[in-house]
C-alpha cells in the first residue's frame, strides 16, 4: 500500500508540472525578422453559444434529477458513482469547473449590489436550481453534480471520523468564506470563491503555482478526511444546509423501519449519520435550558461585538479593492511612479486618470466596506450565537438516520442496511 | 470468479496502471526538461548568424538558412510542447484509472467495521463543542481586531500628502528662483561679458556674406535683442535674425520648430550615382544626432563605449576643421552606460549659439568648445537612468543651453550657462521618462519652452524654468518632441494620441486625433497644415486648426527622422535614406523622392541650395552642382 501511496504522489508532482509547459508555450514569441508571413489581426474569442449555456442548465437539471432518482428511488451508490464521474469529466474537465453554483453566489451578491451588472439567467439558473432539488430531495447536488464535490468523492480512500468538537469548530470556516465572498462580490473587489478554488487548475490543467499545490494538497487531505473543502470550507455547502434540513423527501439509511443493527453507524465518510440518542435526564435538559437562555441573551452582544470588530475591519479588508490598494500605494510611496516594472501603476500612469479622481473612487469603495464589513461582523456573531445555542439543545432520537444538513446523499450508507424493502 | 481471484485480478491491474503512470510521467519530466533546454529563441547557432547577417545584410543565402533553422527550431519546441501536454493528458487519464482501480481493491477488501463499543457521550462532546466554537470563534475576531489595528489607512492622510506635495513644490520653485538670482550675479562680471564679446569679434563678417545677417547687424537687431528676455552679450538672438536667417543652430533648425526658411533647396539628388552630392564624408564615429551648423562650421557629434567626440566640418567643402574627444569629464562614469544600439551613446543633437558649441551624451557629459574646438567647459549631470540611452537634444538662447533630462528616477529641466555650465535654474519634473528634445516657441510676448513625456505636454518658462502650464494627454514612451504653429501646441505619441492645445494660463485641447500617431519624428507645422511621420511608413498632413485630415501617403519604409518644411515644400526622410518630397498643400502632390544611398535616421539641416544629411556612416551635402 505505501508504494501505491508512493505512486499517487509521483501522480500528483506530475500535475505541478505540467501546467509550467503549458505556460512557457503560451508566451512564445515571434520570429525576429521578416518572413512574409501576415500576421493575423488579434481579435476577441467567440463567446460561447448561449444555447451551449443553455445545455449546460439542462444537463445540471437532469443530472440532479438522476442523482435525487438514484439517491431516493433506487437506492444505488453504484448509479451516484457512476453520475460523479460523468459529473467530474462533464463540468470539471470539459467545462474547466466553470460555470458552478458554488461561484454563482458572487454574481448573485453583485447583481444585487451592483445596478451596473446584471446576472445572466444561467447563473441565477445555477445558483437556484440545486438550492431548489436540495429543499425537497436534500443535497443530491452534491452527491451527484458537484465536480467539486466529485473530484473529492472519488478520490477518499482511507477516510479517518473526524471528533465532533472539530467539526462543530471547523464548521464557522464556510460561513466566513460565504460572508467574506459576498463582501468582495458585493463591493466588485474580487470573486475570491473563483479565485481560491484549489479544484480548478487541475480542471484546466492550468494555474498559478500556489494553486495547483493548494489543489493538490486538497486532494492528498481528501484521501483521509473526506471532502475536506465541502465539509470546512464550501460557502455554497452553507445555504445548501440550511435547506436541506427541511427537506421532505430526503434519502433513508434503511429503506423501511430500522432494526438499530449498528452496520451503518461508521460507514459515512463524512460523519452525517445521527445515532440513536435517549432522552436526556432530567436535571441535564434543566442545565440546558439555562444555557439556552443565557446565549439566547448573549447571541445580541456576539452580533454587536462582530459588527464592531467587522466595522474596524473596513480598512483592513478593502484594500483587497485594487483601486484602493493603488490609491495609498501611490500615497505612501509617490516614487513607485517610477518604478517601470510595477504594471499596476504604469497601467494608471497610462491611462491619464489623476490621483485625486482615484482617491475618490477608492474612497467610495471604503464606503462600501464600511457598512459591508460590520454587516458581515454581526452576521458572524450570529452565526457563532446560534451554533453555541444548538450545543444545548439534545434529541431523543431511535433510529440511525442522515443528518439532514450535512448528509451528501451519496447513498453509502444504504448499502450497509441489511433491511429489505 | 470469486472474491479472491478479483482482489488478484485488480492487484494486476493496479500495478500495471502504476508502473505504466510512472514511466509517462519520468518520460514526461525528460520531455519537460529537454524543452526547456533547447529554447530556439535563445539557440547561439542562430544568434551567431543573425550576427554575421548584421554585417552582410544582402546576403540572401544566409537569411534562407537562418530561416530554415529557425523554423527547425520552433518545429521541434513545439512538437516537445505537444508531447508534454498530450503526456499531461495521459497521465492524467492514467491516474484516473489508477484511482478507480485502488476504490475498487479497497471496497473489495473491505469489512464491515465494528461500532465503537463505547457509546458517544452526547453530554460532553456539546460540552467540548461549545468550547471549540468559542476557540475558533474568538480567534476570528481576534485576529480581525489585531488586523484592524496594525492596518494603516493611508486614504486618510491623503490631504496631508497633497499639502507635503505642494510645499515640495514650492520649496523648490523657491530654490530654483534663488538659484538664477545667484547666477544672474556672476554674470555682471565684466570678464565674462568681454570675453564673449571678444570671440564675437573673431568672426567678423561671416554671417554678412547671408543675407537674413544683415538685420542681425543693423539697429533693429539690437533693439530687439535688448527687449528680449534675460537679453546679455551671449552672442545673438536667433529671433534677431529674421526669417532670412542663415544658421541651423540646433535641432530642427532656427527657433527649433523644424521650419526652414532657405531658398533654392534641391529636389533631385542621388547617393549612389553622385547625382547632386557636392561632397560626402565618412563620419568618424557612429551616432544618431542631427548636423546643425552656425556660418561655414557644420557640426555632428559621436559616441560609443569606447569614446565620445564632436566633429566640425567646413561645410561648403566638407573638409573636418577639427575633432575633439571628450575625456577628463569630472564625474564622468569610467563605464559607458548600457544602451540600446537603435539609441547609443550620441543621440542628442548639439546646439550653438554661434561663438561656442555644446554637445551632451549618454554618459551625461556635456560639453562646451568654442567655435575653433578648444574645450571652455564640461561637466557631467549624473549617469541617467535610462533604458534605451539619453536622445533629448539641447537648445542655446541668450546665455542658457537648455538641458532636458528626464530618466528614470525622476526628470528635470535644466539651463546652464553658456560660459562656465554652471546651473542657472532646474526644474523638477514629475513625470516619467521621455526620450523627446525640449522646443522653443513665443507665446504671448514670452519665450517658452515647450516639453513632451508621459503624461503631459508642458510649457516652461525660459528665463526661470517656472512651469507655466501643463495638460495630461499623452502615455507610454514619449520620443517625438512638441510642435508648435497658428498659434496652436502640437504633441503626438504612438499608442496615445495627437493633441493640439491652445496655450494660455488655463491651456485647453483644441482637437485630438489618434488614427496616424509617430513614434520619434516630432510633427511640423506651417502655414495651417500639420504633418506627422510614423514609425511604420505612414506620412499624414492634417489642418492644424481642426485637425481634418487632408492626405496620407504610405512609404515603404517608417520615419524616425524629423519631416523640415523648406522652401514651399515639405522633406520627409525615411529609415531607408528616401527622402519623400511633397508639396506644402493641403493636396497630396509628391514632388520627388530621391534617394541617398544608405539609411538614415537624423534630421536633415537645410541652408540656401543645400540640404545636410547624415547617413548612418557618411555625411552628406546636396546640392545643384
Amino acid at each position: 500500500m505505501k508504494i501505491l501511496m508512493k505512486i499517487v504522489l509521483v501522480i500528483c508532482l506530475m500535475w505541478i508540472v505540467m501546467p509550467v509547459s503549458g505556460q512557457s508555450q503560451a508566451r512564445f514569441p515571434k520570429p525576429e525578422f521578416d518572413t512574409g508571413y501576415v500576421q493575423p489581426d488579434p481579435s476577441t474569442p467567440e463567446p460561447r453559444a448561449l444555447a451551449m449555456d443553455y445545455f449546460d442548465v439542462f444537463v445540471l437539471i437532469l443530472v440532479l434529477s438522476l442523482a435525487t432518482y438514484f439517491a431516493i428511488r433506487r437506492r444505488s451508490r453504484g448509479g451516484i458513482l457512476l453520475l460523479s464521474v460523468f459529473t467530474l469529466i462533464y463540468f470539471g474537465f470539459f467545462r474547466n469547473g466553470c460555470i458552478c453554483s458554488i461561484g454563482a453566489i458572487q454574481n448573485v451578491a453583485l447583481t444585487l449590489f451592483d445596478p451596473n451588472y446584471s446576472i445572466s439567467l444561467v447563473a441565477l439558473l445555477f445558483f437556484i436550481i440545486p438550492l431548489l432539488f436540495t429543499l425537497f430531495f436534500g443535497r443530491t447536488f452534491c452527491a451527484g453534480a458537484c465536480p467539486l464535490g466529485a473530484i473529492q468523492d472519488l478520490l477518499i480512500f482511507k477516510p479517518i471520523s473526524i471528533p465532533v468538537w472539530l467539526r462543530k469548530g471547523l464548521g464557522l470556516i464556510p460561513f466566513l468564506y460565504l460572508g467574506l465572498a459576498v463582501l468582495f462580490a458585493a463591493t466588485g473587489t474580487d470573486f475570491i470563491i473563483c479565485r481560491w478554488d484549489p479544484y480548478v487548475g487541475i480542471f484546466r490543467m492550468d494555474a498559478r503555482f500556489i494553486m495547483i499545490v493548494l489543489g493538490v494538497a486538497m486532494l492528498l487531505i481528501g484521501l483521509f478526511v473526506a471532502r475536506p473543502y465541502c465539509r470546512f470550507l464550501c460557502p455554497y455547502g452553507v445555504l445548501l444546509n440550511w435547506t436541506s434540513r427541511f427537506s421532505k423527501y430526503h434519502m433513508a439509511i434503511t429503506p423501511s423501519s430500522c432494526i438499530n443493527c449498528k452496520l451503518c453507524e461508521t460507514s459515512c465518510p463524512f460523519d452525517a449519520i445521527d445515532i440513536p440518542q435517549e432522552q436526556a435526564p432530567a436535571s441535564a435538559r434543566q442545565s440546558d435550558l439555562k444555557k439556552f437562555l443565557v446565549y439566547l441573551l448573549i447571541i445580541p452582544l456576539l452580533m454587536g461585538a462582530g459588527a464592531f470588530i467587522g466595522y474596524k475591519s473596513h480598512v483592513f479588508l478593502s484594500k483587497a479593492h485594487s483601486d484602493v490598494y493603488l490609491a495609498e500605494l501611490l500615497i505612501k510611496h509617490p516614487e513607485v511612479k517610477n518604478d517601470i516594472d510595477n504594471l499596476d501603476v504604469q497601467a494608471f500612469l497610462s491611462a491619464g486618470e489623476t490621483l485625486d479622481t482615484l482617491v475618490k473612487k477608492a474612497g467610495v469603495i471604503r464606503a462600501k466596506f464600511k457598512t459591508g464589513s460590520w454587516i458581515l461582523g454581526a452576521f458572524m456573531g450570529l452565526v457563532i450565537g446560534v451554533s453555541l445555542l444548538a450545543q444545548t439543545t439534545h434529541r431523543k432520537n431511535d433510529d440511525y438516520r442522515p443528518d439532514k444538513g450535512n448528509c451528501y446523499s451519496c447513498g453509502r450508507c444504504m448499502d450497509y442496511c441489511p433491511v429489505e424493502k | 470468479m470469486d472474491t479472491e481471484q478479483k482482489i488478484k485480478l485488480v492487484n494486476r491491474l493496479v500495478a500495471g496502471t502504476a508502473i505504466f503512470a510512472t514511466m509517462v510521467a519520468i518520460i514526461l519530466l525528460l520531455n519537460y526538461y529537454q524543452t526547456s533546454k533547447l529554447d530556439p529563441v535563445e539557440s547561439g547557432v542562430i544568434g551567431a548568424l543573425v550576427e554575421r547577417l548584421d554585417q552582410e545584410p544582402n546576403n540572401e543565402a544566409l537569411k534562407l538558412e537562418i530561416r530554415q533553422l529557425d523554423l527547425l527550431a520552433r518545429k521541434a519546441y513545439f512538437t516537445s510542447a505537444w508531447q508534454v501536454r498530450t503526456g499531461g493528458f495521459i497521465l492524467l487519464f492514467a491516474g484516473i484509472l489508477l484511482g478507480i482501480l485502488l476504490k475498487i481493491l479497497y471496497d473489495l477488501k473491505a469489512s464491515i467495521k465494528e461500532p465503537d463499543p463505547e457509546e458517544l457521550d452526547n453530554q460532553a462532546a456539546r460540552k467540548n463543542s461549545t468550547r471549540w466554537i468559542w476557540a475558533i470563534g474568538g480567534l476570528v475576531f481576534i485576529a480581525s481586531l489585531i488586523s484592524a489595528y496594525i492596518t494603516q489607512d493611508h486614504l486618510a492622510n491623503y490631504d496631508d500628502f497633497k499639502l507635503a506635495q505642494l510645499q515640495a513644490v514650492e520649496s523648490e520653485t523657491a530654490s530654483n528662483e534663488i538659484e538664477v538670482v545667484e547666477l544672474g550675479v556672476g554674470n555682471e562680471e565684466p570678464g565674462i561679458g568681454n570675453e564673449d564679446a571678444g570671440v564675437g569679434n573673431e568672426e567678423p563678417g561671416i554671417g554678412s556674406e547671408e543675407p537674413g545677417v544683415g538685420n542681425r547687424e543693423s539697429g533693429i537687431g539690437s533693439e530687439e535683442r535688448d527687449q528680449g528676455p534675460g537679453t546679455t552679450d551671449h552672442g545673438p538672438d536667433p529671433r534677431a535674425l529674421g526669417p532670412g536667417s542663415s544658421q541651423y543652430p540646433f535641432f530642427r533648425g532656427f527657433m527649433s520648430n523644424g521650419v526652414s526658411f532657405h531658398k533654392n533647396i534641391p529636389v533631385e539628388w542621388d547617393g549612389a550615382s553622385g547625382s547632386n552630392i557636392i561632397w560626402k564624408v565618412a563620419i568618424p564615429r557612429h551616432g544618431y544626432n542631427s548636423p546643425i551648423y552656425w556660418d561655414n562650421k557644420l557640426f555632428l557629434a559621436g559616441g560609443d563605449a569606447e569614446a565620445r567626440e564632436v566633429f566640425c566640418y567646413d561645410r561648403n567643402t566638407g573638409e573636418m576643421l577639427w575633432q575633439k574627444l571628450v575625456t577628463d569629464v569630472e564625474g564622468s562614469p569610467a563605464k559607458a552606460p548600457k544602451v540600446t544600439s537603435d539609441t547609443g551613446l550620441s543621440a542628442p543633437t548639439m546646439a550653438t549659439d554661434g561663438k561656442k558649441v555644446f554637445a551632451i551624451f549618454g554618459t551625461g557629459d556635456i560639453i562646451a568648445f568654442d567655435m575653433n574646438g578648444n574645450r571652455v567647459w564640461a561637466r557631467n549631470l549624473g549617469v541617467p537612468d535610462n533604458h534605451y540611452g539619453h536622445s533629448s537634444s539641447l537648445i542655446c538662447w541668450d546665455d542658457k543651453v537648455i538641458v532636458l533630462y528626464d530618466t528614470n528616477n525622476g526628470g528635470k529641466i535644466m539651463a546652464v550657462n553658456v560660459n562656465d555650465g554652471k546651473t542657472m535654474w532646474q526644474h523638477k519634473r514629475n513625470n516619467r521618462i521621455s526620450w523627446s528634445s525640449p522646443v522653443l516657441a513665443e507665446i504671448d510676448d514670452k519665450m517658452v519652452i515647450l516639453t513632451t513625456t508621459d503624461p503631459l505636454i508642458a510649457a516652461h518658462d525660459l528665463k526661470t524654468g517656472e512651469e507655466l502650464w501643463q495638460v495630461e494627454c499623452l502615455m507610454g514612451e514619449v520620443g517625438a518632441s512638441a510642435a508648435y504653429g497658428s498659434g496652436l501646441v502640437f504633441g503626438a505619441n504612438e499608442y496615445a494620441r495627437l493633441v493640439a492645445i491652445k496655450p494660455g494660463a488655463e491651456p485647453e485641447i483644441v482637437w485630438e486625433n489618434d488614427e496616424y500617431l509617430p513614434e520619434v519624428a516630432t510633427p511640423v507645422e506651417s502655414d495651417g497644415l500639420l504633418f506627422i511621420g510614423t514609425s511604420y511608413g505612414v506620412f499624414a498632413c492634417y489642418n492644424a486648426l481642426t485637425g481634418e485630415k487632408f492626405w496620407e501617403y504610405e512609404a515603404n519604409q517608417g520615419f524616425y527622422a524629423s519631416p523640415i518644411i523648406a522652401d514651399g515644400k515639405v522633406y520627409a526622410i525615411d529609415m531607408d535614406g528616401l527622402m519623400h518630397i511633397f508639396a506644402l498643400d493641403k493636396e497630396l502632390k509628391v514632388i520627388g523622392v530621391p534617394k541617398l544611398g544608405e539609411k538614415a535616421v537624423a534630421t536633415p539641416a537645410f541652408a540656401d541650395g543645400r540640404i545636410y544629411i547624415r547617413g548612418n556612416n557618411n555625411l552628406y551635402c546636396i546640392g545643384q552642382k
